[in-house]
């Protein structure tokens, strides 16, 4: 077997950790995956790996010079992080096993020198990928829990992200929405540059420009559609475009006038806009219902001809013909606007004037399109404008709104109830006045009485010491923890703190979350996965466990206390996490006595 | 449906118009509560309710309508002659029965009309058809014979009726009948479409107008428009100088008449341009929990001259300049919207055309986008809706309007569509204009109120109209700028008129 080029077997100890003693069973190896399978069935520690997932191999080097000779260990890690250990009876067979593994992955070489981190159903983008990196760049904390469960092999890669997968698509979205508008400059600022002793004018020309021009005037837009280049080239369409805007800028409008009726083409620029009148048609049926003017113009008839006094300004001194010619700042302006607000719809590498043409009015069918939901959106915005406030049931729900504005507020509110509780605990003298019973109160009153009968009231009525102690019990709670937080409400008990032990709190704290957020979304375990996942999950639970208890033991005698109450918190929900497991184990095995092997 | 309705809410030309309100508010009972909101410039609408202004397309219309009218007389000869005799033999009766209307409601169809109108019978003259339009051939004759004339002329109504007396042989009383001799006809020629015969309504409402009130109006007659001296266009106006004329029907027939407004002032001035006696009249402050509005007065620009938009000084260029810097430095600190109100739309074109050359327009779309009112309602309602589309995004945006105007008297800027106004100048009716000469003619003859102050009064309601378009609530707050020298010069403005605005401006 040993000696086939495709497939290798040999016996070996499969171990989860160094120390791990090892689960003896029979390694198998093939050109894609490695399997072991454990002498005793009801293992768990069954591995079933591609070799895919496999990073690199490390194993021991065979010493002869020591007396004991170091065991034969293979280690394959995977991307994740994770490892798999080997111990081999003897060298050889580490050495077959090294090779076959080494050729294997210099077969699938292309995958194994890419350092990306692959998981287990989804090849990555890089694009995703440098966002990834990003996101942990930026959050120094996200940072330290990456690097203590991915990479410590707690959780692999996929599971971690998969819990902040808002905070990937926000970064996305983020990403997706941030778009160049137009300028705000009007296109009647490109001026023109004139040597000065000729009539002739250089406009100069940028891709930005002429989609700003396509925007803002369609009848030019559809004019190049239509003329470049069957009818003309481009440079003589802009020649000719230009020489409009100057005849324009003249505001003359009878030249304008003659001049359009020797040169048709020129006509088409000097014109008015026909199809900016149409678009306005369609837009004014979407337009917000309290600034429409229009709608009721009709109630309003004063427009009517001949009605009513000729007011300042609301005379049309102009003859039809040269009507045609006029054009406005103002309507200019108004466009212009107009087009910066609705922003760009195109999408395209500006360099090629075809192009922008062409993308601009595929842009404009797409929204042609979606004028069908304008009735809709009509409506919408009519009940929206019309809603008279005083005529609705107030908004609010009987739910009392969750606001969580600091994390560390639960933690003051957690140290109050510990406080509660710790407090009834504490050896004092109002503990044992309620020990005493009625009998003995009313002695101990009867006593005192005629202690005072006997001999007058004393000059301390009662001693020093002892009302100290009384005053001391009653105000234990609040001469520490509670005084801190009643001086500043602000000042949380951690702050008080020494900075180290405070951060080490804090990112324990972070990491338990963490930690319990995959351990409590893994049940039930209906998978090999999950309860491989779940093992881990507690061992890593276990570790910070103890790593609270020596930060409560190492902690300076003042901070005990306070440290203490806020490790309790965490503590508690550790036992829940850590009980529920061993209860569940318990079910298992006792299951597994009757159905052997399980679960896996 | 106005039987059956408890609350109707329309525009005020179907109470006021005489056309209009025959039609629509016929059937108010007499109880009805009257409550005219808003009514700050209700003399202007009653001046020109009774109105009208005749141009040449108007007579070419009038025309090409009494050739309809005279083929359709022809066709109904030919096919339904007896509809045609059956109408004369009403008229004959006089008005009151004419169509179907029951008696006691004729009133109300012409609220205008001096009741012996509708008990009289109709002249013999007009009372067959083809006379009837024969008589107003020869009144769009002799109109067109006035509109060819070189100067500018004045007339009363008494003198213009002699003239046609003489010249077109119509006499005051067939003048009288016109417009309801064309509603009848029109009704018996069953004919439609009516928007068609605006034209021709327009001559004989024209008519009535004259042959029915002798005093109160003058015909103003311009063979071009003073600014535009060369471009002939001349324009016969039949103007209304009073409005209490339109508004006595009103006051006449139902019990209640409130007249309420945020800027009524001053209140005294009211009952005497509409010639009433208020039985309350009271004028009330509002409370505010907090300094909401911020007025101010500017009347230096940063170079320290002066601004005002005052004839002689508007098309100065510092002035302009001054105004235009004032903007920018307003545009860069103020967030959400701004609203500019300009006093004319010739004025505003001027001003952004010279704020586009110097690139002071430039510098300001550097901070908002620039929206303008215009004379084309869709262009400026499309204008509006994408000013609000601005402010909703927080792009912030300015809008350059006119005293005046429709944005003006309709659309608020409440809230973040407007942090700040500005009024440029102070919006004093155009001065010049024959009309309104006339009217502060009248009104200084007949009502001894002086020229100036009806036209500060004027001005300044106009102005607090702007300015109070950004304050409609309590939580509202917001800035506003009065830009011009003669806010505070007592010798152009009196004093009290300025406080009271500034008071009534609270209300806005």
């Amino acid at each position: 077997m040993s000696g086939s080029h495709s497939q290798l077997a040999k016996k070996a100890k499969y171990k989860t950790t160094i120390k791990d003693p090892g689960t003896p069973g029979m390694l198998r190896m093939t050109l894609e995956k490695f399997m072991f399978t454990p002498q005793n069935p009801k293992s768990a520690n069954k591995v079933d790996m591609e070799f895919r997932f496999i990073k690199g191999q490390k194993h021991t080097k065979e010493d002869p010079t020591k007396e004991k000779p170091p065991p034969a260990l293979l280690n394959l890690t995977d991307r994740q992080g994770g490892s798999y250990i080997f111990q081999f009876d003897n060298f050889s067979d580490l050495q077959h096993c090294r090779d076959f593994v080494g050729k294997v992955l210099s077969k699938s070489g292309e995958v194994s020198e890419r350092p990306t981190v692959t998981c287990a159903d989804e090849q990555l983008s890089t694009a995703e990928m440098e966002l990834r990196m990003k996101l942990l760049q930026e959050d120094s904390e996200l940072q330290k829990l990456h690097r203590q469960f991915v990479i410590g092999g707690i959780l692999t890669e996929a599971e971690f992200w998969a819990t902040r997968k808002k905070l990937l698509d926000r970064e996305a979205s983020k990403k997706a929405k941030q778009r160049v508008g137009f300028k705000s400059a009007m296109l009647s600022d490109i001026k023109g540059s004139s040597d000065g002793r000729t009539n002739k004018v250089t406009f100069s020309l940028t891709p930005e420009i002429i989609l700003q021009i396509f925007a803002e005037k369609p009848a030019v837009h559809r004019a190049f559609l239509s003329f470049v280049p069957n009818k003309m080239s481009e440079k003589d369409f802009w020649t000719k475009y230009f020489k409009a805007e100057v005849l324009h800028s003249t505001k003359n409008a009878v030249a304008v006038a003659a001049e359009a009726a020797e040169d048709e083409d020129l006509a088409v620029f000097l014109k008015r806009d026909v199809i900016l009148e149409n678009e306005a048609r369609r837009k004014i049926r979407r337009v917000d219902p309290t600034v429409d003017m229009e709608a009721d113009e009709g109630d309003d008839y004063t427009h009517l001809p001949d009605h009513g006094i000729v007011r300042e300004g609301s005379k049309e001194v102009t003859e039809s013909q040269q009507e045609l010619y006029r054009r406005n700042l103002s309507q200019d302006i108004n466009r212009h606007a107009a087009v910066v607000l609705e922003g760009r719809a195109v999408d395209v590498e500006l360099e090629d004037t075809r192009a922008i043409a062409e993308a601009l009015s595929r842009s404009k069918q797409v929204n042609g399109e979606s004028d069908k939901d304008s009735n809709q959106e009509k409506l919408d915005r009519i009940s929206r404008m019309t809603e008279i406030e005083d005529l609705h049931n107030s908004h609010d729900l009987p739910l009392a709104p969750l606001c969580i504005k600091d994390p560390r507020d639960y933690f003051d509110s957690q140290q109050a109830n510990a406080l509660r509780s710790s407090g009834d605990l504490l050896p004092g003298n109002e503990q044992i006045k309620c020990n005493l019973s009625t009998h003995e109160a009313y002695g101990s009153l009867r006593d005192s009485i005629s202690a005072i009968k006997r001999g007058g009231l004393k000059d301390p009525i009662v001693k020093p010491e002892i009302a100290f102690q009384v005053f001391d019990a009653l105000t234990h709670s609040i001469s520490t923890t509670k005084y801190n937080i009643g001086r500043n409400p602000q000042e949380s008990i951690l702050d008080t703190l020494p900075k180290k032990t405070k951060e080490e709190l804090l990112h324990h704290w972070t990491s338990i979350i963490e930690l319990l957020r995959h351990f409590w979304s893994s049940y039930p375990l209906t998978t090999t996965y999950l309860y491989n996942k779940v093992s881990k999950l507690k061992d890593a639970m276990s570790q910070i466990y103890r790593q609270l208890e020596d930060i409560k033991g190492t902690v300076q005698a003042d901070f005990r206390h306070q440290v203490s109450l806020l490790v309790r918190p965490m503590h508690q929900a550790l036992d829940a996490a850590i009980q529920h497991y061993e209860s569940d184990m318990q079910k298992r095995s006792a299951k597994s006595g009757e159905r052997p092997n399980g679960h896996t | 449906m106005v039987q059956f309705a408890n609350v109707i809410v329309y525009s005020y030309q179907y109470l006021l118009d005489p056309k209009v309100a025959g039609i629509i508010s016929k059937e108010l009972p007499k109880e009805s509560v009257v409550v005219f909101d808003e009514a700050h410039n209700i003399d202007n609408v009653c001046i020109e309710a009774l109105s009208v202004s005749v141009r040449r397309q108007t007579l070419e219309g009038a025309t090409r309508n009494l050739n309809r009218i005279s083929q359709e007389i022809d066709r109904f000869k030919a096919t339904d002659a007896g509809r045609l005799r059956a109408e004369y033999n009403r008229l004959i009766e006089g008005l009151a029965l004419r169509g179907n209307l029951p008696t006691t409601d004729i009133w109300l169809a012409n609220p205008a009309l001096p009741d012996d109108i509708l008990k009289e019978a109709v002249p013999g003259n007009i009372r067959r058809a083809e006379h009837f339009l024969h008589v107003l051939r020869r009144l769009v004759q002799y109109l067109r014979g006035r509109l060819e004339t070189e100067n500018v002329e004045k007339e009363s109504p008494v003198g213009f009726l002699v003239s046609i007396n003489n010249h077109a042989g119509i006499d005051q009383k067939t003048l009288k009948f016109c417009y309801d001799r064309l509603h009848s006809l029109m009704l018996t020629l069953e004919i439609t479409d009516t928007d068609e015969f605006l034209h021709i309504q327009t001559i004989c409402d024209f008519a009535t107008l004259i042959g029915t009130y002798a005093r109160g109006f003058s015909i103003i007659i311009e063979p071009f428009d003073e600014r535009m001296p060369h471009i002939p266009d001349p324009v016969l106006q039949l103007c209304c100088h009073d409005a209490s004329l339109a508004i006595k029907p009103v006051f006449d027939r139902f019990q209640s008449v409130v007249i309420t407004s945020g800027t009524l002032s001053p209140i005294d001035l009211y009952p005497r341009l509409l010639n009433f006696h208020p039985v309350v009249s009271r004028s009330f402050t509002m409370s505010l929990t907090r300094d909401c509005i911020c007025p101010m007065v500017l009347t230096r620009g940063s170079d320290q001259l002066p601004v005002s938009t005052k004839f002689d000084m508007r098309s100065d260029p510092g002035v302009v300049r001054n105004y235009g810097k004032l903007l920018l430095e307003l545009v860069s600190v103020v967030p959400d919207g701004i609203v500019c109100f300009f006093v004319s739309y010739s004025y505003m074109d001027g001003i952004i055309n010279a704020w586009n050359d110097h690139g002071i327009l430039k510098d300001i779309m550097q901070h908002k986008l620039v929206f303008i009112e215009t004379q084309d309602v869709v262009e400026t309602t499309l204008a509006l809706d994408n000013y609000r589309r601005a402010c909703d995004c927080g792009r912030g945006a300015v809008f350059f309007s006119v005293a005046r105007g429709k944005v003006a008297e309709g659309i608020d800027f409440d809230r973040h569509y407007g942090r700040l106004v500005i009024m440029f100048g102070v919006p004093f009716q155009y001065t010049l204009s024959k009309i309104l000469l006339a009217r502060l003619e009248y009104l200084r003859d007949n009502f001894q109120i002086k020229e100036g102050d009806f036209l500060t009064f004027d001005a300044l309601r106009q102005a607090a109209q702007c300015v109070g378009r950004v304050i409609r609530s309590k939580a509202d707050y917001g800035m506003m700028i009065f830009a011009d020298k003669r806010y505070i010069f007592p010798n152009s403005f009196s004093i009290t008129l300025t406080s009271k605005i500034l008071n009534s401006l609270i209300k806005g």
